[in-house]
């Protein structure tokens, strides 16, 4: 590569870049800045990030907003990551005529939007009298077709050899799993929990529809309404969504070499 | 450390559009899929019914905007509170979108335990929701709510076969907001704005588009406002007494569609990209007047710097139109009370004893939140009449109110957000050069096929 073509790739790279992140670099000095500004097209920082810290405080339960959705996604993380990885796992591990099929109806469960059983779901859990619980939230999406695949698709890369050892030796199944699956398919469980996090971060249709109470709010519906009346305060979005935004990005700061791995395995 | 902060910019790029995916994809409109699932709704049984808490003397409340709605809801309690010391509020702040979303999937399937007691709606949704799903709503002509304090149109928007089926709180009015000091520097005052028809502001505005570079006003393309202020304001509507879709024929649409476009290729409407635009192209001083409902007053005071430099009017009459009037209408909301609400008759008081028959609220709200009221009593209160500062010292509220008496009423329809749509569509193509007759026609086709005829 001659040094023409590096400038070129790098020149590329960076306007790219440059483009992916401007969204950030403005949400994130709006922040600091009031209204007006922000409407006049102000793009550099301001002083107002504390008023409209105060604003969004004493108008908002951000705080509630916050813990609600942290202890949901983490709940649902952890749920998911543990039924789904011995879905997957069992799915390739185990031997079975129609394994293959079940696993072909279950994908086909990916193409159906969520918006198609939302009613179905609702009458579901209104019956089961789960309307307006924790587990009704999180119940229907802590078990899902991708991340079941992701596991099976990774699962591939795991050495069968390894189990049929530890069978002779008179491992436990479950141990197998847990004392050689697990440490060997760290990378895949990072980038299950990165996927998983964010969903379960981003989700908005069904808490809205099933969560009926103030204190159960997170934090995309509160950005959400931060938009609805006739007067938007711009700094306050801007905070919040900021606020909003964190916590996955740091999530995948700490996990961004695993997620790597991670994917990259499951299409190998 | 050059590859380290290049890994880092892609890393949180990355990481900002899924979380933007994960957002998108399941923010869905559910007002749309909501229409034909009517048939499957199915009654609450008796003793079923509840609302949230099941208290006696309590009541739940859905609404948005803490500022405007909820702040109002709250005082509303303390007022109600002073002869019902016992009596309790729990108002849940839900956007208009979630409101939606929860009415259509409780009604569809079936439970309507979730419900809360009152729900506030947006007055163009009002047809389409209590049409579509009557079991839900409660008609409130024995609440013994007198509906006479309010105006004809305001109170047009919630009845649905002689039945009232919401109280008018938000005061959708329209009003010409004016630059005082740009209309100066092009020879007009507020005076030469005022009771005018949209051939003189066309005229008077190339007059200060000339002198002084700035458009009269801005509206956001792609939307139909500014279309359907104009309809209403002649009385005149996207549907005919029937229901059925009435634009190829409708004169005053006709009328309305030139004149729209009249106004954007003469340079004097500015149409901007999207809402945060259209907000600042008036507060930062790029047009010279606002034409919207009168809740736009609240953005326009964000501009600190320009207080006292804007003055309030009547909006422009339609040239040609038989019923053409300065007054129209643009947006506000109703209180409706559920079937699903158990303390029906407490219901009815707190709204009659508030909402629809306290002047004394009206004065509490106003000062803190701007929320004007459609309760026509309120226009002679001393608070109404007060000079507002920031629009020329003038008495802007007693004004509003006096507009919103004057509003005709029109008939919103059923299927008013399709229509509004459709006509919207038909606004771009015109100002991208098709005629006016062809739009009109595939806009009400495109209705038609939206209601299966």
């Amino acid at each position: 590569m001659n040094k023409f073509e590096r400038k070129m790739k790098y020149f590329v790279l960076t306007v790219a870049s440059i483009i992916s992140v401007f969204p950030l670099y403005w949400m994130a000095i709006s922040a600091t800045n009031k209204s007006a500004d922000i409407l006049a097209g102000k793009m550099i920082p301001g002083r107002f990030a504390l008023e409209n810290f105060r604003n969004l405080v004493n108008t908002y339960n951000i705080g509630k907003a916050m813990t609600n959705s942290i202890k949901y996604s983490v709940l649902m993380t952890l749920a998911s990551l543990i039924i789904c990885s011995l879905a997957g796992y069992g799915f390739e591990i185990y031997h079975d005529k129609v394994k293959d099929k079940v696993m072909s109806i279950l994908l086909l469960a990916l193409m159906v939007p969520f918006v198609a059983i939302l009613i179905p779901l609702f009458q579901m859990m209104s019956k089961l009298e789960l309307l307006n619980t924790s587990l009704g939230f999180m119940l229907p999406t802590i078990s899902t077709p991708f991340l079941i695949m992701l596991f099976r698709q990774n699962t591939k890369a795991f050495p069968y050899e390894i189990v049929e050892a530890a069978r002779i030796d008179g491992c436990s199944e479950l141990k197998i799993f847990v004392k050689f699956f697990i440490p060997t398919m760290k990378s895949t469980f990072a980038a299950a929990i990165i996927i998983t996090f964010m969903n379960a971060w981003n989700s908005y249709l069904w808490p809205k529809v099933i969560m009926q109470t103030d204190e159960s709010i997170t934090m995309p519906i509160l950005v959400a309404s931060l938009k609805d009346g006739y007067f938007t305060d711009y700094g306050m979005l801007m905070l919040a969504v900021l606020l909003c935004t964190m916590p996955t990005v740091l999530f995948f700061f700490f996990l961004q070499k695993q997620f790597a791995e991670g994917i990259a395995g499951s299409v190998k | 450390m050059k590859s380290k902060i290049l890994t880092s910019f892609l890393a949180i790029s990355l990481s900002l559009s899924l979380v933007a995916c994960g957002g998108g994809s399941n923010n869905t409109d559910s007002s749309g899929t909501s229409t034909d699932a009517s048939k499957s709704i199915t009654k609450v049984e008796e003793g079923s019914e509840q609302n949230s808490d099941g208290e006696e003397n309590s009541l739940t409340v859905w609404c948005w905007d803490p500022a405007f709605n909820i702040y109002s809801m709250d005082e509303a309690a303390k007022v109600y509170q002073q002869e019902n010391p016992d009596f309790e509020l729990n108002v849940i702040e839900n956007s208009w979108d979630d409101i939606q979303t929860k009415l259509a999937t409780a009604a569809v399937s079936g439970d309507l335990s979730t419900l809360p007691d009152i729900v506030l709606l947006n007055d163009n949704a009002i047809q389409k929701y209590v049409t579509t799903y009557p079991d839900l709503f409660e008609s409130l002509e024995n609440s013994g709510i007198d509906f006479a304090n309010f105006g004809d149109s305001k109170c047009a928007y919630s009845v649905i076969d002689n039945n009232h089926y919401a109280v008018p709180f938000d005061n959708g009015a329209v009003i010409a907001c004016y630059r005082t000091d740009i209309l100066a520097e092009a020879g007009y005052t507020i005076e030469d704005f005022t009771d005018i028809t949209w051939d003189e502001f066309i005229e008077k505005g190339k007059v200060v588009l000339e002198k002084t570079g700035k458009p009269m006003f801005s509206t956001q393309a792609g939307a139909s406002d500014i279309i359907l202020m104009m309809l209403q304001s002649a009385g005149a509507s996207m549907f005919d007494e029937n229901g059925n879709p009435n634009m190829v024929n409708n004169s005053v649409l006709y009328e309305v569609m030139e004149n729209y476009e009249s106004l954007v290729t003469n340079g004097i409407l500015l149409e901007m990209s999207s809402w945060d635009q259209y907000i600042g192209s008036f507060t930062n001083s790029n047009v010279c007047s606002v034409i919207n409902g009168c809740w736009i007053m609240a953005s326009i005071q964000t501009a600190e710097d320009q207080s006292g430099k804007w003055a309030i009017t009547n909006m422009p009459r339609l040239n040609n139109a038989e019923n053409a009037s300065n007054y129209s209408n643009n947006g506000g909301s109703s209180w409706a009370v559920l079937s699903s609400c158990k303390n029906k008759d407490l219901a009815y008081d707190f709204l009659g004893k508030t909402f629809a028959g306290s002047v004394e609220f009206y004065e509490t709200i106003l000062p803190k939140s701007g929320a004007l009221a459609t309760y026509l009593p309120a226009k002679d209160s001393d608070v109404y009449a007060q000079p507002h500062e920031f629009f020329s010292g003038e008495s802007v509220f007693a004004k509003i109110t006096e507009f919103a008496g004057k509003v005709p009423s029109n008939n919103t329809g059923v299927y008013y957000y399709e229509a509004r749509d459709a006509i919207a569509t038909a606004v771009t193509n015109v100002i991208s050069g098709s005629d006016i007759d062809t739009e009109l026609k595939a806009a009400e086709e495109t209705v038609r096929f939206s209601m299966g005829q």
